[in-house]
């Protein structure tokens, strides 16, 4: 019994004394930011999207028509789809009302993307929006025209040795 | 801990209701010194009436708040959804999508049982067993989101197949972290499961007699930690599961000490019948295109399926209309809530935090 007991400390502790020796895989956020792939797309044709991340969302002004389809389809998931008046004139938008999206509501289901028919609602790998305002959750249909900047550069690599190692 | 009241040498406390792991929920103990006397679990505070939504919801608008309840094992939850969708919707998944939904099923198994793991390891003291498995875990939901998009809750199964293919690379990076991670289950086996400490605490503690599981109804790794060999993917095989060759790890011993080792032998199962379902998946469409409006036949259409804690069973009735007239979801954790007083009666005190999670009992799922 105290042969056994001895043996199964002793197991226990050479396992974490082993484990000292790795190397980590965790990552120095914010200074490191992990590469992500890009994000969700959908095609209306085939009815199947790309596996990609859901994150903010990339709305294409010059392609909306104002349709409403993305704010039917959020209506009893979270609500946060409004279409809003913009400034300007749309050729293909002739009421001029676009998408405002409340990311203080969005689950990023992604189902806005497959309701749109004119492959002008997308999703991006942005996922850093968090804010100390909760009005600034609350972005317009300019705000969501514009791409991501780049962040991540650091690539996450899984590892049958150590698990995972970064590039 | 609140006292409730006191007679003669008995003491009624509460336990509870802010969080004791996993969603509020309240135990409330009568002890004898410290011996636990009574206990009267008092669910439903984290009842948000996802069966009453479901009613005003198209079948699509539910996908996202119906894997809200348990979101650690999200597709769990889905998959009996969607089945029983699908017979009222009338569409068939491509087999590529059925064996898609496999491996993101037995992907959520992993990742929910390694949440369990953690939360086990740290309610018993034991911090390194909390932080090796949630780090491990990243490395899962790292595949899992390579699909869905998301960390956890990926709204990726609709009736009718799945959302989108896997991304190219997935077999190499999954083959890759399968070999790791076996490896390292020996690694938990040393340091948790076959440690003396770890002995002492769970060994004997919340014993669960085989006869005493079946009468009282409790499914899943509860149910095998006590010798009844009992998995919905064995006994109505659902999707791609009969094509499969997988095991269904049982003990005899009913303890808390077995019910751990079923979800540890389980890991590997998953991981078996993953590699075996990324092999035998052929090109081909992932999705049957629906158009217009999705609406169910006039009719009842049921599922069973396997979650990860347990057997997960849907209910819907359908008026012909675009939403589902009535939506009942069986879940498993309100089941294990039974056995939850059976098993805490006559034990310490101390012993309470070991068996309640043992039973990976997840409140916001009971209570839905």
């Amino acid at each position: 019994m105290s042969v056994s007991l001895a043996r199964g400390i002793f197991d226990a502790f050479f396992a974490s004394i082993k484990s000292l020796t790795k190397r980590r895989y965790t990552l120095r956020y914010p200074e490191q930011k992990l590469d992500l792939p890009d994000g969700y797309t959908y095609d209306p044709k085939t009815q199947v999207g790309s596996p990609g991340v859901k994150g903010r969302h990339i709305l294409y002004l010059d392609k909306c028509t104002g349709c409403s389809l993305c704010a039917i389809a959020c209506e009893g998931i979270a609500d946060c789809i409004d279409m809003v008046k913009v400034d300007g004139t749309w050729p293909k938008d002739k009421k001029a009302i676009m998408p405002q999206i409340d990311y203080g509501r969005c689950v990023f289901c992604g189902f806005c993307v497959d309701a749109c028919p004119f492959d002008c609602l997308f999703m991006t790998p942005e996922y850093e929006l968090a804010s100390t305002d909760k009005r600034k959750l609350v972005q317009t249909p300019f705000q969501l025209g514009t791409l991501p900047e780049k962040k991540g550069l650091v690539e996450f690599i899984p590892d049958e040795k150590s698990g995972a190692h970064h590039a | 801990m609140e006292v409730v009241e006191r007679q003669g040498d008995y003491l009624t406390m509460s336990v509870g209701p802010q969080h004791p792991g996993s969603g509020h929920m309240r135990l409330i103990v009568t002890v004898d010194g410290d011996i636990i006397v009574k206990v009267k679990p008092d669910p439903g505070y984290v009842h948000r009436g996802a069966e009453k939504m479901c009613e005003v919801r198209t079948y699509i608008q539910n996908i996202p708040h119906l894997e809200r309840p348990v979101i650690i094992d999200s597709c769990g939850i889905l998959f009996a959804y969607v089945l029983a969708a699908e017979e009222l919707i009338g569409v068939q998944p491509p087999p590529r999508a059925q064996y898609i939904r496999i491996i993101m099923a037995e992907l959520n198994r992993i990742i929910s049982h390694m949440y369990w793991l953690s939360i086990y390891g740290i309610f018993m003291g034991h911090s390194t067993m909390f932080m090796w498995p949630m780090g491990d875990r990243e490395l899962f939901i790292d595949l899992a989101a390579s699909i869905g998009g998301t960390r956890v809750t990926f709204s990726y199964f609709i009736p009718g197949g799945v959302r989108n293919d896997i991304p190219p690379g997935f077999k190499e990076k999954a083959l890759k972290t399968f070999d790791y991670f076996v490896k390292r289950l020996k690694e938990y086996e040393k340091i948790y499961f076959n440690n003396p400490l770890v002995l002492k605490r769970t060994q004997g503690v919340g014993v669960f007699k085989r006869e005493d599981a079946i009468s009282l109804g409790v499914t899943g790794p509860n149910l095998r930690a006590s010798g009844v060999a009992s998995d919905t993917r064995k006994d109505e095989p659902y999707s791609m599961y009969d094509t499969i060759d997988f095991d269904i790890p049982t003990y005899r011993e009913g303890d808390s000490y077995s019910r751990a080792w079923v979800r540890l032998e389980e890991m590997r199962e998953s991981m078996k019948i993953i590699r075996q379902a990324i092999d035998k998946m052929e090109a081909g469409p992932v999705k049957q295109p629906m158009r217009g409006q999705i609406k169910g036949k006039v009719g009842e259409a049921f599922a069973r399926t396997e979650a990860a804690r347990g057997t997960m069973f849907y209910h819907i009735v359908s008026d012909g209309g675009k939403f589902p007239y009535r939506v009942k979801i069986s879940v498993p954790s309100f089941r294990n809530l039974i056995a939850m007083s059976h098993l805490l009666e006559g034990n310490r005190l101390a012993d309470m935090p070991v068996i309640y999670w043992g039973l990976d009992y997840w409140p916001v799922e009971a209570d839905r």
